[in-house]
């Protein structure tokens, strides 16, 4: 009995000693990926002639002067808001489309449904570079470079797989109860789209609405391709301009680095579960 | 009902918006970049048809592709194998740990979700010979000075040239939160049923990982392995913010930026289409092979 309950003790002693490492080893791990982003802030508040000399302090007086520099200087201020209207009317057009894409696939009865949807996966293995020359040339051709417009048709299109792909998924999952009942009551294939379709599948919404917005907020080549003009750039092509080894002021580099970050931190605070749940969603597919 | 749901008209009203749309920006074009990558097309000048000579010149005159190639293939075995096993081993940690387990998750994922573009600026201006990592090493005194320190982004020594090694450890850091994400949804999945009945037949906890979780999630690991394959091959933004436009040359790039400085500053248009389809057939013939090879069979 005595042996036992020791053998126990040990093994018991050895958990606790393996989860002891374990968690040392996770929690050095989370300060690698938290210092950087912690010392893109601080250092963005400080003055270049003090960042040479102590690159790890924090700085003695907040040079919120940097912020307003990069904001205004730095065209900043404008590439904000071109992102934020990029991604919105994109955000909306890729759900509206993608939802109805996915309804009809999911929900209605016709032949080819699986075809389509096949054709739509294939989307998400092309890469937006090989694309990238022909609809430059297209585009220009009909005037949509350097227009917002011009951008968003195709982040609306390349957002569209994904979109599809988690729509479809939400909306088999809805009891075919509901619609049968619904179709009882007199309802049209649109009501029933409109009514039953798109309530019971908000979740689907809130996923693929954060993973269009996020992965279009971050898109720098196409973007960079299509805009030349300053003011219509989005947020990662004016940050390419502060790039080089002699580029005169780092710490208006790093204020322009926090601002270009901050709302996807913040959309991915209040909603860490959700992008979880869909970048899931969206791999499992196989 | 069923007459309702078999409804053509409004299937086709349903399918219609996204499916112009595809077929407008992207199957026509594709076929258009194929058509582009025969010819020789400079911007300002007509299309002119020569068969396969950008392609003869890509394998065989242009050395930056080579390098390109190099660099490319470099950060796609590396990538796959490094997220392989760090995405696997976080993500057995996490599943094995309760307290603080979402915290960790939502930290290692976070830069994920990050622009690519910024973090690239940072991690450059880490990775300058002055400033960053060497003198955080010179206050440690294991160098003398800062400026004798390793040049990460300069040197263009060897095979691989170390900012491209650089690149890739930063890419790792990146993106490995979401190669863990993908098995801890896989791993929680398993059925603690099949854990238990194998430690009462005494399985240990490393056997268990080996002959029940590595087989389980086998299907996971071929989806995360293709999606690793293609992000790297088509990986832009990171090395075209981290290394400075023709600082080093010609060896420093990869397929990606090959293929923009082609096209959009030397304005060779079919070139660089040519590019862009040996991009699309590596990422194809790649997810092929992964999915041939690691996808064996599927036990669900």
């Amino acid at each position: 009995m005595s042996a036992k309950t020791e053998t126990i003790s040990v093994a018991n002693h050895r958990t606790k000693v393996i989860h002891g490492f374990i968690y040392a080893f996770l929690i050095l791990l989370a300060i690698i990926y938290l210092l950087p982003l912690a010392w893109v802030v601080i250092t963005s508040l400080k003055d270049d002639a003090v960042l040479m000399i102590s690159p790890w302090e924090l700085p003695a007086r907040p040079m919120f002067e940097n912020y307003s520099f990069a904001w205004t200087m730095g065209h900043l201020g404008t590439a904000t808001l071109n992102s934020f209207i990029v991604c919105s009317i994109t955000l909306l057009f890729s759900m509206i489309f993608g939802a109805m894409a996915a309804f009809a696939i999911a929900r209605m009865r016709w032949k080819l449904s699986k075809l389509v949807l096949t054709y739509f996966m294939i989307g998400m293995m092309i890469p937006v570079h090989c694309v990238l020359i022909p609809l430059f040339v297209q585009f220009s051709s009909l005037k949509l470079s350097n227009t917002l417009i011009g951008i968003i048709i195709p982040y609306i299109t390349f957002s569209l797989p994904i979109t599809i792909y988690i729509m479809a998924g939400f909306f088999e999952g809805i009891p075919d109860e509901l619609f049968e009942s619904a179709c009882i009551d007199g309802c049209s294939v649109y009501r029933m789209f409109t009514t039953v379709g798109i309530p019971l599948a908000k979740t689907g919404f809130m996923v693929t609405g954060l993973m269009s917005f996020v992965g279009n907020w971050n898109e720098l080549l196409l973007a960079m391709v299509f805009i030349s003009k300053e003011a219509k750039k989005t947020l990662p092509v004016s940050l390419t301009k502060f790039v080089g080894p002699y580029h005169t002021n780092y710490c208006q580099m790093f204020a322009a680095i926090v601002i270009a970050v901050i709302p996807t931190i913040i959309v991915y605070c209040v909603f860490a579960n959700q992008i979880v749940e869909g970048l899931t969603a969206g791999a499992v597919k196989g | 009902m069923d007459k309702l749901l078999r409804n053509k008209k409004a299937i086709i009203m349903f399918i219609a918006p996204a499916f112009i749309l595809f077929t407008l920006v992207l199957l026509i074009p594709i076929c258009k970049a194929v058509y582009y990558s025969f010819c020789n097309y400079k911007t300002l000048h007509p299309i002119k048809f020569t068969g396969v000579d950008n392609y003869v010149k890509l394998f065989t005159k242009d050395r930056a592709m080579r390098a390109a190639l190099k660099n490319s293939i470099f950060f796609m075995v590396f990538s796959i194998i490094t997220q392989f096993i760090m995405g696997l081993f976080l993500a057995a940690l996490l599943t094995n740990i309760r307290a603080g387990r979402n915290l960790f998750k939502n930290i290692y994922y976070l830069p994920c979700v990050l622009s690519s573009a910024a973090l690239g600026l940072l991690w450059m201006f880490i990775f300058t010979p002055k400033l960053g990592i060497n003198q955080m090493m010179a206050s440690f005194g294991w160098i003398a000075d800062c400026t004798e320190g390793p040049q990460w982004l300069f040197n263009t020594e060897g095979f691989i040239i170390l900012p491209i090694i650089v690149i890739s450890f930063v890419a790792l850091w990146q993106y490995v939160g979401q190669s863990m994400m993908l098995y801890m949804a896989q791993i929680s999945g398993i059925s603690s049923d099949i854990y238990e009945a194998a430690a009462i037949d005494g399985c240990t906890k490393s056997q268990a990982f080996f002959k029940i979780t590595l087989p389980l999630i086998r299907p996971m690991i071929a989806t995360a392995m293709s999606l690793n394959a293609i992000g790297s091959l088509k990986f832009f933004d990171l090395v075209y913010n981290m290394i400075p436009e023709g600082f080093l040359g010609d060896k420093a790039h990869v397929l990606a930026t090959h293929m923009y400085t082609q096209a959009f500053k030397f304005n060779k248009l079919g070139y660089g289409c040519a590019i862009g389809v040996v991009l699309l057939v590596m990422c194809l013939v790649v997810t092929l092979l992964i999915n041939k090879f690691v996808k064996v069979e599927s036990y669900t």
